[in-house]
Parts: C-alpha cells; sequence; structure tokens
C-alpha cells in the first residue's frame, strides 16, 4: 500500500527555485502543484460565487429603495476589521466539535464573510450612483421598479458591481492559503511547509504560485468584464471615468 | 472612479499580507504562550536577600555580575525561567529576568552574543540545534557528551541536566488497543503533526522505517503545535498526534502517551546552560545551586506548571514562586 502523505515532504533546503518549480514532480502526485492549485481554486471560486449570489441581490434591493444606507457603509465597512483568520481559526474548534471535519466550513465560512464586504458594498454604491434622471426616464416610459432595478440601473451598474466581485475574488485567493495552517491544504501549503522546514524555497514557491494566481483571477475578471458589458454602457462607463478624473 | 476601487484593491491586496504576519509569527511557537505579562520580577526575591530564609548555601551573599535570564516565549519555558530565576534571587545572587521572547535560536544567541548569562533548555532541541549532524538519542548522556563541546564553541557551560523530560510524545485517543508505538503499526491510523515531521528521522521518517517502527499511516495530516492537535483528536479527525510530553491536554482530554518500546524519540530533559564568563565569576557558588535545584524538577512538575499557565491560566511567576516556597527553596 502507498502510503498517504503529504508531497514536498523531502525538498531540500539548498535546492534552487527553479530547480523546485520546474521538477515534475512538484506539479504531480499527492501535494503536489496541480492537486493543491485545484484545491485552492475549487474552494475561492465556491467562497466568491456564493458571496456575489447572495450580496449582490440584497444590496441591489435595498439600494434601488435607498434602505439601510448608514448600516450598508458603516456595518458592512466594519466587518473588514475583523481578521478573517481570526475566524477560521475560530470555527475550527467548533466545526470539529460538531463533527464537520477541518474543511471546508470554517475556511468557505471565513472567505465568504471576506469576499460578502467588497461585493455588498460595490453593488450597493454602484446601484445607488445610477443618475436619478435614467431612472425618471424609465419610469416615464412605463417601467416597473423590477424592470428599473433589473434592465436600467443593474446595467448601468455592472461595471462597479463586476468590479467588487473581482477585489473580493483577488482577496479571497490571497486569503486562502491560510487554510493550510488550519489543518487544510491547498497551495498556502508551500508557505506552511517552508516555515515549517525553514525552507526559503519553499516559502518563495507558495508565495509565487499564490501571487500569480491572484493576478490571473484579476486578469480573468477584467476579461470577464469585456465580454459580459453591454457596448453602450461601456461606452457609458469610459466617459464617466473621463469627467471626473 | 477608477482610482478609488484601485486605492481601495490595495488596501485589500495588504490585508492577508498582515494575516500572514500574524501566522507566521503564531506558527512559530511550540507552544501556546498564554503570559507574555512576565515582565522582570525581581521584587519576589531582592528584599529578602538578607533574611534567614535562605538556608541550604552559605550565609554570604555571592558577590559577582548581575545574572540575566530569559525564558523562550511559551508557557513551560517562561515558566522554568522564572523557577531557576526567582531560585537565584532567594539564593542572593543579583538576577534579571527578562521578558520572555524568542525560542531556542535567540536563546542560544544571546549566550553567544554576551546578551545573557543563563537560559534553560532542552537537551535533545539544543542537540538538533549545535550538533544537527550528531545522531539523535533517547539515553541522555549520550546527548550531554555531543552537546558539551558544542555548548563551549559559543561561550557557555552546560550544567547537569534535570530529571525533568519534555519530549516527543506520540499520543492516542484513550480508548485505543495501543499501549506502545509499535502496537500501531496495524492499526490503518491517520497522523497528525507538525510540518516538520515528515522530514525529521525522529518523527515520520522513523515510524515508517521498517527497521525502526515500520508503521504504515492511513493518512497524515499537518497540524500546527498547540491546542488543535486536541481537538483534532478527539473529534476523530486524526487517530494519533505527535505532541509533547508535558502537555496539560493530554491527560486533561483523556489522552493517553503510547511507549515509545524503539527509543525514537530524543531525550529531551531540561538543563540551564550558562555563559562562561558569569560562571568564571562565580565560580561552584553558582553552578552548586544551580545543579541542586534541577535535581529537584521533575516531569510531573513540568506538567502541574503546563496545568496551571495553560489550562487554569494562571501567571508563571505566581505558578514559580508557589512551587519554590513548597519545596522550601524561597
Amino acid at each position: 500500500m502507498v502510503v498517504a502523505r503529504p508531497g514536498q515532504t523531502a525538498v531540500p533546503r539548498d535546492i534552487g527555485f527553479f530547480e523546485w518549480f520546474f521538477d515534475a514532480d512538484t506539479w504531480t502526485g499527492n501535494g503536489g502543484i496541480i492537486e493543491s492549485l485545484i484545491d485552492t481554486v475549487v474552494l475561492c471560486a465556491a467562497a466568491t460565487a456564493v458571496a456575489a449570489l447572495i450580496a449582490v441581490p440584497i444590496a441591489a434591493v435595498l439600494a434601488h429603495y435607498r434602505k439601510a444606507q448608514v448600516a450598508s457603509t458603516w456595518l458592512v465597512s466594519l466587518s473588514r476589521a475583523v481578521p478573517t483568520f481570526a475566524i477560521a481559526a475560530l470555527l475550527v474548534p467548533w466545526s470539529l466539535r460538531r463533527g464537520w471535519g477541518f474543511e471546508p466550513w470554517p475556511i468557505f465560512i471565513a472567505l465568504f464573510l471576506l469576499a460578502v464586504v467588497p461585493i455588498y458594498l460595490n453593488t450597493y454604491v454602484a446601484i445607488r450612483q445610477v443618475p436619478e434622471g435614467s431612472v425618471d426616464a424609465a419610469r416615464a416610459l412605463g417601467y416597473g421598479e423590477s424592470s428599473v432595478l433589473g434592465r436600467i440601473e443593474f446595467a448601468m451598474g455592472a461595471s462597479l458591481i463586476l468590479a467588487g466581485i473581482r477585489v473580493a475574488a483577488i482577496q479571497v485567493v490571497a486569503t486562502e492559503p491560510i487554510r493550510a495552517f488550519l489543518g487544510g491544504d491547498g497551495l498556502g501549503r508551500y508557505v506552511r511547509d517552508g516555515f515549517g522546514q525553514n525552507n526559503t524555497t519553499l516559502v518563495v514557491g507558495g508565495i509565487i504560485l499564490i501571487g500569480g494566481l491572484a493576478a490571473i483571477t484579476g486578469l480573468l475578471f477584467v476579461l470577464l468584464e469585456r465580454l459580459v458589458l453591454p457596448t453602450g454602457v461601456r461606452r457609458l462607463v469610459r466617459q464617466q471615468g473621463e469627467r471626473q478624473p | 472612479m477608477t482610482t478609488h476601487s484601485k486605492r481601495r484593491t490595495v488596501a485589500k491586496l495588504l490585508a492577508p499580507l498582515v494575516a500572514f504576519g500574524l501566522v507566521a509569527a503564531a506558527c512559530g511557537s511550540d507552544d501556546d504562550s498564554s503570559d507574555s505579562g512576565a515582565d522582570t520580577t525581581e521584587a519576589s526575591g531582592s528584599e529578602t536577600s538578607e533574611a534567614p530564609g535562605s538556608a541550604s548555601t552559605d550565609a554570604a551573599v555571592p558577590d559577582g555580575p548581575t545574572i540575566r535570564l530569559r525564558g523562550q516565549d511559551f508557557s513551560e519555558a517562561i515558566t522554568i525561567a522564572e523557577v531557576y530565576g526567582q531560585y537565584l534571587e532567594a539564593q542572593g545572587f543579583d538576577v534579571e529576568i527578562l521578558t520572555p521572547a524568542g525560542f531556542r535560536t535567540e536563546a542560544l544567541d544571546g549566550i553567544q552574543n554576551g546578551d545573557l548569562d543563563l537560559i534553560i533548555d532542552y537537551i535533545g532541541g539544543t542537540q538538533a540545534a549545535l550538533a544537527p549532524d550528531a545522531p539523535p538519542s533517547a539515553d541522555p548522556e549520550e546527548i550531554v557528551a555531543v552537546i558539551r563541546p558544542a555548548v563551549e564553541e559559543i561561550g557557555g557551560v552546560l550544567l547537569d541536566y534535570s530529571p525533568a523530560v519534555d519530549g516527543d510524545a506520540f499520543v492516542v485517543r484513550g480508548d485505543s488497543e495501543a499501549t506502545t508505538i509499535s502496537d500501531v503499526a496495524g492499526l490503518d491510523y491517520v497522523l497528525g503533526a507538525s510540518s516538520q515531521c515528515p522530514e525529521r528521522p525522529q518523527c515520520l521518517i522513523g515510524l515508517e522505517d521498517p527497521e525502526i517502527y515500520g508503521i504504515t499511516f492511513a493518512d497524515f495530516v499537518t497540524l500546527e503545535f498547540g491546542p488543535l492537535l486536541g481537538e483534532a483528536l478527539s473529534s476523530n479527525e486524526v487517530d494519533a498526534v505527535i505532541w509533547n510530553t508535558t502537555a496539560p491536554q493530554i491527560t486533561d482530554q483523556g489522552f493517553k502517551v503510547l511507549e515509545d518500546d524503539q527509543g525514537l524519540f530524543p531525550a529531551q530533559n531540561i538543563a540551564p546552560i550558562v555563559s562562561t564568563a558569569v560562571l568564571d565569576a562565580y565560580g561552584p557558588a553558582l553552578a552548586g545551586p544551580l545543579d541542586d535545584l534541577s535535581a529537584l524538577i521533575t516531569t510531573d512538575d513540568l506538567l502541574a506548571w503546563n496545568t496551571q499557565t495553560d489550562i487554569e491560566l494562571r501567571e508563571s511567576d505566581a505558578v514559580a514562586t508557589e512551587w519554590l516556597e513548597s519545596k522550601g527553596l524561597i
């Protein structure tokens, strides 16, 4: 029987970064980069997607009816002050005692809370800043409240909403490695093992992989914004950008 | 608009960095350090130095330089430093107990560069730091033979080691059928241990080595040292963890330590290391009392201290004073 053991266990301390990074064994197998990358991407995508599915509708509806303005800006901003690591670390014993294991709930909930904040705030602002004139014009044309929100405010705020999701996704990718310090794996394992084994190559490798993934995530969202934004709205956004330097 | 969201992005990208800083600081510790408030405590012994209480040594107050000592930054080491420091104060020595900081590396560096005059370390750990190439041993005498010259090289003298041991412990749940580590071989256990374990011959490598234990684990989970080990064990996430023998949670949570029947784990008796300069200044007047004290401390004492500091959340200096008083040493 093959013993399941963490990958990268026998990475020598004096190995050069490139030597490590371009070794096929570094990428494949149990605890290899590919497996760790999939672990990380799945969790990050899930946390960001759930946060967006919950935060965008709530923020949009509240902003449309001009409700909870103080609570939106103050309470939600305040929640940024709570460190994600502390939340996850507090949730781990709770999850273990319920028999749910180390993963995925503690780290998922912590990342979800991290992602909710920028998505909620950006969506609220996006809907709120749609010019009154556009909304009034839509109402004059006979649009109901749901159509005003869905077809006017949402379309005109889409760029800012997507920017919020992008910021959230990047933050989540950059924060997800804490799970390696709480009984999990993912790309953070290289940072954790590197610190534990006093192996700088592993720490640097982990940082590059995590930073690289965060950069790619940001890039994908920029491309996504290009794809999904209607041409008219994109032109509008550009004009607004020119008007307010 | 764009500048606004860009600035926000930068601020948020910094947040995980801060989180990582915390993690990095936390994962370096061997134990959860509950007391950082144990500042210099010179008050307890210095006024009583003329008092006739110190019976064990000569009435004459030893004359010499101030002895600066500092505990490593986890609760057991902090209590140990308080015990040695308060004891020396009661003996009439001029002692300064510094705020606990750092770990073994910082302690040994302190001896080497003259910032510290007395540290108390675990001999197996000292060997790993100063003579990493020498084979580890479960026999403290063998380790002392290796590290005594190595300690001299950094400008220190290794005094007698104590019978008190805080070494690696193979810990399982109380209902496990195993009593020795060898018994685990057929049980298909999941092992939880620190990220150092898989690369250490005295840990996973030795446990799996067919010449030593030859255990085949079902899985390995990386867990940082501390209370998380106990949580993982009691919730059946893992079946065994590598902990330390004096972790108070072991008895507190109904776990048991398996016997290291193949002698894999190195001996980890505590032993004081004094800087050569200070020892030369005082001579046997210092070494004698320290050896007497080391001989009195037992593993059960370490466990009792840790229970008081980590479970009952008492301060290390108070725990040390109480123990010294109970032994009639101050």
